[in-house]
């Protein structure tokens, strides 16, 4: 196949803390955090799986960061680790064609937060701070990434929510496909904060689920996989196939189950897989009865009951808009930590409560075994 | 590849909704800007905005129920259901079809994240409602334009500011040329609010009464809302249901400048310039018309005009600002911008800067359309858009002739 | 205090804000080392300062003065001038 991508870099953060062995450890032992000190506002509880002691300096100094928000520092952190993690070098001769793809639900809540609530409690509106404006805007994070690491190719943000990093893949592709970059930082964030415990919160109580909020960013290099074989080097995993839809999540429940049978059907036969090739599906399960039911009744319509499910919000919390970068993640750390065969077929399955469903294909290998298809 | 074009045009903006109300307007050099009254704007020294009054979605959209959703999708799902109507399509064939809808977005559903806020003040955080709090996800831009037309294929949206429409329209004709989709609706949306008003007072950025673009006494923006969206399908499918086909989208450029979050970089315009002309596989002389990004900023203009000279030479083609009418409209301006150009293209006619009084002697000699519509042919149309974060995107629309 | 004494205490003030904008430490911050030249500084910096100045001193400096605010001295005196204070 021409058209699929191979992931060369992995940098990632979660509240289990920084890598993918970190990520890995959380996927067998989850653990929460005491969140209760990290705002002055109050949060719906006191445990969270947040990232509690994380200091931007810490990782990047503080010239040019001192006023990011959580979420650009998250998602440069996150840039610079997956570039560090692998063997793409950006010089003046490649720059315009490594650009950027990043994942959100609405940008870094807090700040816009902050900005309007600003506008309501200082002497006169218009008293907010200049330097905080562009992080108001959602596309701050990648804008910020681009000036740290000095890519100029194509740089956009995809707010998707929990089906962010599908269409930053999908998105990703194209760029890929279409030749307008040569390689790309693309993965998703979200933030702890207030604002986001408060949401995840409410959007539980909604569909009656109780997990605790989270947070992350996962970020992988991405690039042509026959580009990638071409230059002899191999890939740590390879995106067979992305596919995203909307449906009517109304219709008696069923309209996104199958939306999501069907996704996950054209998945597999675009990245020409059969079911019974499939060792593992990371799910977004996150304790919404109406959803995890939608989506466990498509896997088992299409893969069956037997394939072993890999929960990866157990370990991560509810982070929304890095959900799907974090389920990547962890089964990328997987392969990397030897949990998971060279070779093996794995499956990513998305859905929201808009009726916005989508699967991805992947198949991951062992980067020290080096025999990467 | 397939080639792509543009059959459906679905404006909602403050100088007119609808493709004929938009269209002339357009050719009138009408103003849209008003007293703002979405938000109390007590205590700003300026309190205008491109409002959309007469936005009444329930008249507008037929299947979502708009209790369920924020102004920004509401703006997005109507835009979209008025370019179907326009492409004049099947509404259960498109709704069969592989079909989808990428929409920009600066600030996404920004009234529905103020009034949280409010109610934070007031109330505080456990009592805010939570079906407010459900409508505050930007992806549901998109997704309402699927929703409200039933479609099952992609739903992106894509939040890269005040150049995201162009992003949509340039994403959603590659996944049409490249046969991932057969019709895609494309455009952006955005509502206007405090903390964007705010922020552009705060910068020095806003005007206090009329924008006006490449004029030597130019002071700023004025913001703006609304929703756009394009209809997009194959050549052939245009051809084979007789649809009347605006303009073709020849191409697109992107880049990103990676110098400053909000200064504009001349060079990088340029080269996004060239980008954008390469892959719609055209040279520079033929473009007929450039739609400004045009914000009425000192900056903005002079970094725009001096990228154009330098691409163009010292005969530019026309350049206008539209953003003059109907403000700023941000996720939503280089969808207006291109909606503006398609109707260009088809009806032969260059929208003009308006509120324009004095050339500016420090700016290159450009054309920018003063004040009155002027009746040319347009074979080929350019779209600019540039955004915070250095996102630039521009769009090359031709005549499908 | 004299007038010397509060003419100082308000500068370490200034260079505690300007420091704190231009991501530096406030002992790095000359009375008379131009912000852009040598603390790289940008336009969007400058409208910073001016804005903390505002909102901690409730002036109202207009932004045609920023051209002017170049260093540390320079800000003192023009704060000096909207807040009617002797230089």
């Amino acid at each position: 196949m021409t058209d699929t991508m191979a992931i060369t870099g992995l940098g990632v953060l979660s509240g289990a803390g920084i890598g993918a062995p970190a990520l890995a450890g959380a996927l067998s032992a989850p653990q929460t955090t005491d969140v209760s000190e990290m705002f002055e506002e109050p949060l719906p509880g006191g445990q969270a799986h947040a990232l509690a002691d994380f200091k931007v300096r810490d990782h990047l100094g503080r010239k040019g960061t001192s006023f990011y928000d959580r979420s650009t520092a998250f998602g440069v952190v996150a840039c610079q680790e997956a570039l560090a993690d692998s063997a793409l070098e950006v010089d003046d001769e490649n720059r315009t064609r490594v650009g950027i793809v990043l994942g959100t639900t609405a940008g870094s809540v807090k700040s816009s937060w902050d900005y309007t609530t600003e506008t309501l409690t200082q002497e006169r509106p218009y008293l907010v701070n200049p330097v905080l404006f562009p992080n108001a805007v959602m596309n701050c994070t990648a804008g910020q990434a681009a000036i740290r690491h000095n890519l100029r190719g194509p740089n956009a943000t995809v707010a998707g929510g929990p089906l962010a990093m599908l269409n930053v893949l999908r998105y990703s592709r194209n760029l890929l496909n279409c030749g307008y970059a040569d390689a790309l930082l693309s993965g998703s964030i979200e933030e702890f904060g207030p604002q986001e415990a408060w949401r995840v919160h409410h959007a539980q109580s909604l569909e009656g689920g109780d997990l605790l909020p989270g947070e992350g960013a996962a970020v992988f290099v991405i690039e042509s996989a026959e580009a990638v074989r071409a230059a002899g080097r191999t890939p740590d995993v390879e995106v067979l196939a992305v596919e995203t839809g909307v449906f009517d999540p109304a219709s008696a429940g069923s309209g996104l189950a199958d939306g999501l049978t069907l996704c996950l059907s054209r998945a597999l036969e675009r990245a020409g897989v059969t079911a019974g090739q499939v060792s593992t599906v990371a799910t977004a399960a996150n304790g919404m009865t109406r959803l995890d039911e939608a989506e466990e009744a498509a896997i088992n319509a299409v893969l069956g009951s037997d394939v072993p499910r890999l929960e990866v919000k157990e370990a991560t919390g509810e982070t929304s808009s890095a959900s799907g970068a974090l389920q990547l993640a962890a089964l990328l750390a997987r392969h990397r930590g030897g949990e998971a065969g060279d070779g093996d077929i794995s499956v990513i399955t998305s859905r929201d409560e808009e009726g916005a469903a989508g699967a991805a294909v992947i198949r991951g290998w062992n980067r020290a075994h080096g025999d990467n298809g | 590849m397939r080639r792509v074009v543009v059959t459906g045009l679905g404006p909602v903006s403050s100088i007119g909704i609808g493709v004929s109300a938009y269209s002339q307007a357009l050719q009138e050099g009408v103003s849209g800007v008003s007293p703002i009254t979405s938000f109390d704007a007590t205590g700003f020294p300026y309190s205008i905005a491109g409002e959309v009054h007469d936005f009444d979605p329930e008249q507008l959209v037929k299947r979502i129920e708009t209790e369920e959703w924020g102004r920004t999708s509401l703006f997005a799902a109507s835009a979209a259901r008025l370019a179907v109507a326009d492409a004049g399509i099947d509404e259960d064939e498109l709704a069969r079809s592989r079909a989808g809808s990428c929409m920009g977005t600066t600030a996404g559903e920004s009234q529905v994240l103020e009034r949280m806020a409010a109610d934070r003040l007031s109330a505080g955080y456990a009592e805010l409602d939570p079906r407010l709090s459900r409508k505050l996800s930007a992806a549901r831009v998109s997704q309402a334009v699927n929703r409200e037309l039933r479609l099952t294929g992609d739903a992106v949206t894509l939040s890269t500011a005040c150049s995201a429409s162009n992003y949509a329209l340039g994403y959603a004709f590659d996944l049409v040329r490249s046969g991932e989709a057969d019709y895609m609706l494309a455009g952006g949306a955005d509502s206007v609010c405090r903390w964007a008003h705010a922020g552009f007072y705060r910068l020095g950025a806003l005007t206090e009464k009329a924008c006006s673009p490449f004029d030597a006494n130019r002071s700023g923006i004025i913001t703006g809302e609304g929703g756009a969206a394009l209809f997009l399908e194959t050549l052939e499918s245009a051809t084979a249901r007789g649809a009347r086909i605006y303009a073709e989208v020849l191409g697109y450029g992107l880049n990103c400048d990676a110098t400053h979050m909000v200064a504009p970089d001349k060079d990088s315009i340029a080269d996004c310039i060239r980008l954008a002309h390469k892959n719609a596989g055209i040279e520079a002389s033929s473009v007929d018309y450039i739609c400004a990004h045009g914000t009425g900023t000192q900056s903005n203009d002079a970094v725009e005009a001096g990228a154009v000279a330098e691409v163009f030479g010292e005969q530019p083609p026309p350049m206008s600002s539209i953003k003059s009418m109907l403000g700023h409209t941000m996720g939503a301006a280089s969808g207006h911008g291109a909606i503006a150009s398609a109707l260009a293209i088809n009806e032969s006619f260059l929208p003009p800067t308006i509120n324009f009084s004095t050339p500016d002697p420090a700016l290159p000699a450009i054309d920018p359309v003063p004040n009155w519509a002027k009746a040319a042919r347009v074979d080929v149309a350019q779209v600019n858009g540039f955004a915070f974060g250095g996102n630039n995107a521009i769009v090359v629309l031709g005549s499908a002739a | 205090m004299t007038a010397a004494a509060t003419k100082e205490a308000k500068l370490e003030e200034l260079r505690e804000l300007i420091s704190e904008v231009l991501e530096i430490e406030p002992e790095e911050l000359t009375n008379d080392g131009n912000f852009v030249n040598e603390y790289e500084a940008d336009s969007l910096r400058a409208i910073e300062i001016l804005a903390r100045l505002e909102k901690k001193y409730k002036v109202e400096i207009p932004q045609g003065e920023l051209p002017r605010m170049e260093n540390l001295n320079a800000v003192y005196e023009v704060l000096a001038e909207f807040t009617n204070e002797q230089v």
